[in-house]
C-alpha cells in the first residue's frame, strides 16, 4: 500500500514538474524558415580552400633559404 | 547508382539533393534542443557541413537521416555545453504564494535558469521527453544510447530539478 502511495505520489511530482517546464518553455517553430543549402555551399567552399599548416611552414622555409642563399634562386630557376 | 551512394562517393549533386531533402528534420530536431531559431539554422548548417565531410563513414544501406539526426545532437549538445549559465538564482522563502503574474513570469524564469543549469544530457533528455513529448525510441536513437538509459536522464533530470526548485522556494503548480 505504502509503495503504491509512494509511485502515486512520484508520478504526481512528475506531471507537475512537466506541466512546470511546458509553461515555461513555449512551443518553438520548427519550421525552417529559408533553404539553407547556399550556405552550406559556401561553407563546404570556405573549407576547402584552407591552407594546411605544413604549406605555410613551407612557404616560409624556402623565404629563408632563399634569404639566407640568395643564389639558390638561381638554381631553382634553373630546375623550373 | 543510387543517391546515397553517389553521396557517399563525393558527389555534390546528390548531397544537394539529400540536404533540401533534410534540412527541414535537422532544423526542427535542433530547434527543439536548443530553442533559438537563429542558432538552430548556424548548428543546422554546421551539422550538414559534418554529414558531408564524414560522408565515407556512412553505409549506404543505412538510415540518411538517423545519422544526421545523431551528427545534430552531439552538436546541439556541445552548443548547449558551451553556453551554459555562470550564475545560480538566490533562495527564496518556501511557501510564498504566487498569484501576480509578474511573480509568475520570474517563476518561469527561475525554472528556465534552473534546467538549463541541468548535466546538459539530462537537459536534452528532459527538453526531449518532457516538454516536447517525443517518444523514448526516438531519442534514444537520436542520444545513440538505450530507452532505459533515456528514462534514467529524464528521472534524474526531474529528481535534480524538483530538489532545487524546491531549496529555491518554487513550487511547481
Amino acid at each position: 500500500m505504502k509503495e503504491h502511495e509512494d509511485k502515486y505520489m512520484t508520478e504526481h511530482n512528475d506531471h507537475e514538474i512537466r506541466d512546470a517546464l511546458k509553461r515555461s518553455f513555449p512551443p518553438v517553430n520548427t519550421e525552417l524558415r529559408r533553404d539553407l543549402w547556399p550556405e552550406v555551399l559556401r561553407k563546404l567552399d570556405a573549407r576547402q580552400v584552407v591552407v594546411p599548416w605544413y604549406d605555410w611552414a613551407l612557404v616560409g622555409l624556402s623565404a629563408v633559404m632563399f634569404l639566407a642563399f640568395p643564389r639558390l634562386v638561381l638554381v631553382f630557376a634553373y630546375h623550373l | 547508382m543510387d543517391l546515397l551512394q553517389r553521396f557517399t562517393h563525393g558527389e555534390i549533386d546528390a548531397f544537394e539533393t539529400l540536404v533540401r531533402q533534410f534540412q527541414g528534420d535537422i532544423y526542427a530536431w535542433i530547434v527543439r534542443i536548443v530553442r533559438d531559431p537563429g542558432t538552430a539554422e548556424d548548428l543546422t548548417v554546421e551539422t550538414l557541413w559534418r554529414v558531408y565531410r564524414a560522408r565515407h563513414q556512412f553505409r549506404p544501406d543505412g538510415n540518411f537521416g538517423a545519422w544526421a539526426r545523431r551528427i545534430a545532437t552531439n552538436l546541439a549538445i556541445d552548443h548547449l555545453r558551451r553556453s551554459r549559465p555562470e550564475h545560480s538564482f538566490p533562495a527564496e522563502p518556501a511557501g510564498v504564494p504566487q498569484p501576480d503574474p509578474l511573480v509568475q513570469r520570474e517563476t518561469q524564469a527561475r525554472i528556465q535558469q534552473a534546467f538549463r543549469r541541468l548535466p546538459v544530457k539530462l537537459q536534452v533528455a528532459a527538453t526531449l521527453a518532457l516538454i516536447e513529448e517525443l517518444p523514448y525510441d526516438e531519442i534514444a536513437s537520436a542520444l545513440g544510447t538505450s530507452v532505459g538509459a533515456v528514462k534514467l536522464r529524464v528521472f534524474r533530470a526531474v529528481r535534480i530539478l524538483r530538489k532545487r526548485l524546491s531549496h529555491s522556494g518554487i513550487t511547481p503548480e
